[in-house]
């Protein structure tokens, strides 16, 4: 039998282990955590307060046949096919699939530990969330000022979704009018793919948000309550909301060049092997494949491995598909792929609702049994490639 | 070009979203004064957004120009 080890019990990680042949393969999820957190859903506990109860058990997720491993691990040999874990127990494999994700890292941006602990952030786990929840529910007017500190970020719908939620809180609450909104992105725009810009801008401009475009956010000051960009640009608040920079597992690899400063894995965007190591491959937000990074990629990059495993030379395709709930019943989908620039969608109330569809049968999906419709879905959806 | 200078390639083929400008942000940051980055890019799109961005955070767009089925985009860092 041909042994697959997974590490990592996301969203990738979780649906490869459920789709793989177990007839022909042995399957081992190792997972830091004994829990599955449906992620998304941080959004709305900290700007609606949204019940926290969003993890079920890993091991109730994974289907008979799964052997599954609570542990941590730290060390990858891709030379020597070896994986040992913090309690130092090690694990051979035939092939490897890192689908360890991204965590925030607050330290990276200096002053943000100390007002994340603060005020909270929608992006690190429930308890943060909620705790940005009671920083909004407390606010009585001033500036919020919302943005990422760091290039990438998890979810690149989030943060414009987190600043139409919060004017939308204000509104609800009657405290727009004393109240100053303020956007900041290291992007050109607010929303970085034009299509979805457009869409984005334009909302953005009915509820009078503010938008600080190309601010790459240096330090935090807070003695003077305000963010400081690399240029010296300054945005003061009252209430900042800021999304903390991401990093890739903390896993010693051999060899240590198959993970970038982020720590993210490199990996050949289309086959999403590890250069170099044809047992090896990487999914999800810790691969360093240029897309979103978002439950889509794991998901359709499961597809892949899994095929790939059983002998099919596909490709992943870079496909996007991610809803921005624009926070007034509408929604608008972000669709793209490596050949296809995102696509000019219209928003609609169908997105919206897709959106909350998506959570309701994110459990189901995860066992692999609606792939049918999601492939369907996917074949209707493709963006087309553009003529040269 | 000066091959003694510090040069960083940025592929970002195949970047529909976020997109090119999301690399090369993340090269700037980790880019040191005189540093030249060069950017791979597919999307047509990013040919306005590095000409703002060069503008924008001060630094010199040595080059842009299209190779044949990609832009790339030579930056030289003057500020940070």
């Amino acid at each position: 039998m041909h042994r697959v080890l997974i590490i990592g019990g996301g969203t990738g990680g979780t649906m490869l282990a459920n789709v793989l042949d177990k007839r022909r393969f042995e399957v081992t999820v190792l997972s830091a955590s004994p829990d599955h957190v449906f992620q998304p859903e941080l959004l709305y506990i900290a700007f609606a307060n949204a019940k926290p109860n969003i993890a079920r058990s890993e091991r109730s997720l994974l289907g008979r046949g799964v052997r599954f491993l609570q542990g941590s691990a730290t060390h990858v040999d891709l030379r020597n096919r070896v994986v040992t874990t913090s309690s130092g127990t090690r694990l051979t494999y035939d092939a490897v699939v890192l689908a360890t994700g991204i965590g925030t890292d607050p330290s990276q941006t200096p002053g943000l530990a100390q007002i994340n602990d603060t005020v909270g952030d929608y992006h690190t786990n429930v308890s943060q969330a909620q705790k940005l929840w009671r920083s909004l529910d407390a606010f009585a007017g001033g500036t919020i000022a919302l943005g990422q500190a760091a290039p990438v970020c998890k979810c690149p719908p989030s943060p414009v979704e987190g600043m139409l939620l919060a004017d939308r809180l204000l509104r609800r609450r009657g405290l727009r009018e004393k109240s100053k909104l303020v956007f900041f992105t290291p992007y050109p725009r607010a929303y970085p793919a034009e299509a979805t810009n457009d869409v984005v801008a334009a909302q953005f401009e009915r509820c009078g948000i503010e938008t600080r475009t190309f601010f790459d956010v240096d330090r935090i000051d807070a003695t003077a309550r305000s963010i400081v960009s690399i240029e010296g640009e300054t945005i003061s608040y009252d209430l900042p909301i800021v999304i903390p920079p991401f990093v890739g597992a903390d896993i010693a690899y051999e060899p240590p060049e198959c993970a970038d400063a982020d720590r993210f894995v490199i990996v050949d965007k289309e086959t999403l092997q590890v250069k170099g190591f044809e047992s090896a491959f990487a999914i999800g937000d810790g691969a360093s494949v240029p897309t979103s990074k978002a439950g889509v990629g794991a998901h359709l990059e499961a597809q892949v491995v899994a095929r790939r495993l059983g002998g099919f030379s596909v490709i992943f395709d870079g496909r996007t598909n991610c809803p921005l709930d624009l926070a007034d019943g509408r929604g608008v989908f972000v669709v793209g792929s490596f050949e296809a620039p995102v696509q000019k969608y219209r928003p609609s109330r169908i997105s919206r609702i897709m959106k909350s569809m998506m959570s309701k049968i994110y459990w189901m999906s995860l066992r692999g049994t609606l792939d049918p419709i999601f492939r369907l879905y996917f074949a209707i959806t493709k963006p087309p490639k553009p003529a040269r | 070009m000066n091959q003694a200078e510090p040069h960083t390639l940025v592929d970002s083929r195949g970047s529909a979203c976020p997109g090119p400008i999301t690399d090369l942000a993340r090269a700037y940051r980790r880019s040191k004064i005189g540093d030249v980055i060069e950017l791979w890019a597919t999307d047509q799109g990013v040919k306005s957004d590095v000409r703002a961005w060069a503008a924008k955070t001060k630094n010199e767009l040595v080059s842009l120009d299209d190779q044949g089925d990609k832009v790339v985009a030579v930056l030289r860092i003057l500020n940070r």
